[in-house]
């Protein structure tokens, strides 16, 4: 790894202010097993002049409900998610899903913010400098996305503009599901964003001089079933090929509020809003279940070789409804 | 605020380690298997792929299993670290009950992911002392060994807790 200048932090504002110092030639670190990787590929156009590490700022790791909503704090390690007894009883896809990511000692280090913020594993964006790479492409601002024409089975097969690159994390498709925004601090003071909204086809909503603070769920008033699903070939370490996420309410039989969240599939996870609004005022069974996966799928364009993930999103959704245990 | 010097605790003794380039120096791009191999001579902890995937390079950081190879050591200031050479009994020399089950059991072939496989696996031990075989299996999730010794570490591991068969 190149070596470049540390700088601890101590605050939120000191982190944007020292992001602003160095105009866009810092990079934020918080558990690293991500950013490590990208630096060690060197595989940016750019190598950071700087590391700003995040870990020096004290009471960033919360899991705490006051009143109207979940707030999880951005420094907040995976393996906390998974084990937290408040989100094991009343969000369990949000520890689901967190228990899918990588391994526990990963989980021991990642934090929620970095799994939300964590580059694109595309393998043509990320072909390492050490064996011919780096390699240009649109999201690195020159050139055609060489998904298009090469291999593409672990691409987008709906919403990719360009870059055909999917959303890696899970837990941005579990909060997506439960409605959860992204507080995102900058100079200019705080905004909230969706989950969804917070990725663009080439990169995410993040300026150059801001930090996400905080996640924030409103509290469901009513009991939910939530379920997330991840089809990988092994278990632990791949990332998604197909993630899915369902939050739906079920009052004597019928769905009266349903969430289904598509990952891996897209630049962003991807609400199926024409599904939701299917099982919305019907009963769950084998039949509205089936209709309303090949309704989450309708519109998906696939690219040369990645037709297969549209089965597997149809199957993780019915699996996901039907709270099908693998 | 930048660093010009961090603490370690590796084993139960503290280095004081410089920030910088040299010998004998810490540099800000160091990760933390660099620095235990190249910098403190500690060569137990083996490094593999480098890229946070195979669990070759485990070691505990205050207690837990982490990978060694991606964290900046410059990021572990304060830390207590173990490495496989920090498991025997300091004062008779003798092996750490799981490291003899690991050898009772000849549960590796190359050995090169045995130092990171009974890391992960004293994780566990350390917070569960009694846990199932699918806890086992949970603990080692993100240690691979290519040549499937995997089978026999579960038994050693097993053995270890006494619920060995």
């Amino acid at each position: 790894m190149r070596t470049f200048d540390h700088i601890d932090v101590y605050s939120i504002a000191e982190a944007c202010t020292t992001l602003r110092e160095y105009q866009g030639r810092a990079r934020l670190n918080a558990g690293g097993s991500d950013l490590l990787t990208v630096l060690k590929g060197d595989f940016l156009a750019d190598y950071p002049e700087a590391v700003i590490n995040l870990k020096t700022i004290s009471g960033m790791d919360y899991i705490r409900e006051d009143g109207e909503y979940l707030r999880i704090g951005t420094l907040t390690r995976l393996t906390d998610l998974v084990s937290s007894p408040l989100l094991k009883e009343k969000y369990p896809v949000l520890s689901e899903a967190a228990y899918t990511v990588a391994t526990p000692q990963i989980r021991n280090v990642a934090t929620l913010g970095g799994n939300l913020c964590q580059d694109t594993r595309c393998w043509y964006y990320r072909y390492p400098r050490s064996i011919g790479g780096p390699v240009q492409c649109l999201r690195k601002g020159s050139g055609p996305c060489l998904a298009i024409k090469g291999d593409n089975r672990y691409h987008a097969i709906m919403g990719g503009k360009k870059c055909f690159a999917v959303c890696p994390s899970d837990m941005a498709v579990a909060l997506a599901a439960l409605d959860g925004k992204v507080i995102i601090v900058g100079p200019e003071g705080e905004r909230r964003v969706e989950v969804t909204d917070f990725y663009h086809p080439t990169g995410n909503e993040l300026a150059k001089d801001e930090v996400v603070r905080e996640i924030e769920i409103p509290i469901k008033r009513t009991p939910t079933q939530q379920s997330f699903r991840k089809f990988t070939l092994r278990k632990p370490i791949d990332f998604a090929i197909v993630s899915s996420a369902t939050v739906i309410t079920v009052a004597q039989g019928i769905c009266t509020d349903a969430r289904i969240v598509l990952g891996a599939v897209a630049p962003a996870p991807v609400r199926a809003k024409a599904a939701e609004e299917l099982l919305i005022g019907k009963p769950i069974t084998e039949e509205t279940d089936t209709a309303a996966a090949e309704k989450a799928l309708v519109g998906a364009k696939p690219l040369s070789k990645n037709e297969y993930k549209i089965q597997i999103a149809k199957t993780l959704v019915k699996q996901a409804i039907l709270g099908v245990t693998d | 605020m930048r660093k010009h010097q961090i603490n370690l605790t590796v084993n139960s003794q503290v280095y004081q380690l410089e920030v910088g380039t040299g010998q004998g120096r810490v540099n800000p791009s160091d990760t933390l298997s660099f620095t235990l191999r190249e910098t403190l001579g500690l060569t137990g902890t083996k490094l593999s792929c480098d890229g946070g995937a195979c669990g070759g390079c485990t070691v505990l950081m205050d207690g837990e299993a982490v990978l060694s190879c991606m964290l900046l050591t410059i990021e572990c200031d304060g830390k207590i670290i173990t490495t496989i050479e920090g498991l025997k009994d300091a004062k008779t020399g003798e092996l750490d009950p799981l490291q003899q089950s690991f050898i009772d059991h000849t549960a590796f072939q190359c050995g090169y992911c045995t130092p990171g496989m009974i890391m992960s696996a004293k994780a566990l031990l350390n917070e569960n002392p009694a846990p199932t075989e699918a806890e086992v299996k949970k603990a080692l999730s993100g240690n691979f060994c290519r040549c499937i010794s995997h089978y026999q570490v579960v038994r050693a591991v097993m053995d270890a807790t006494g619920k060995g068969r």
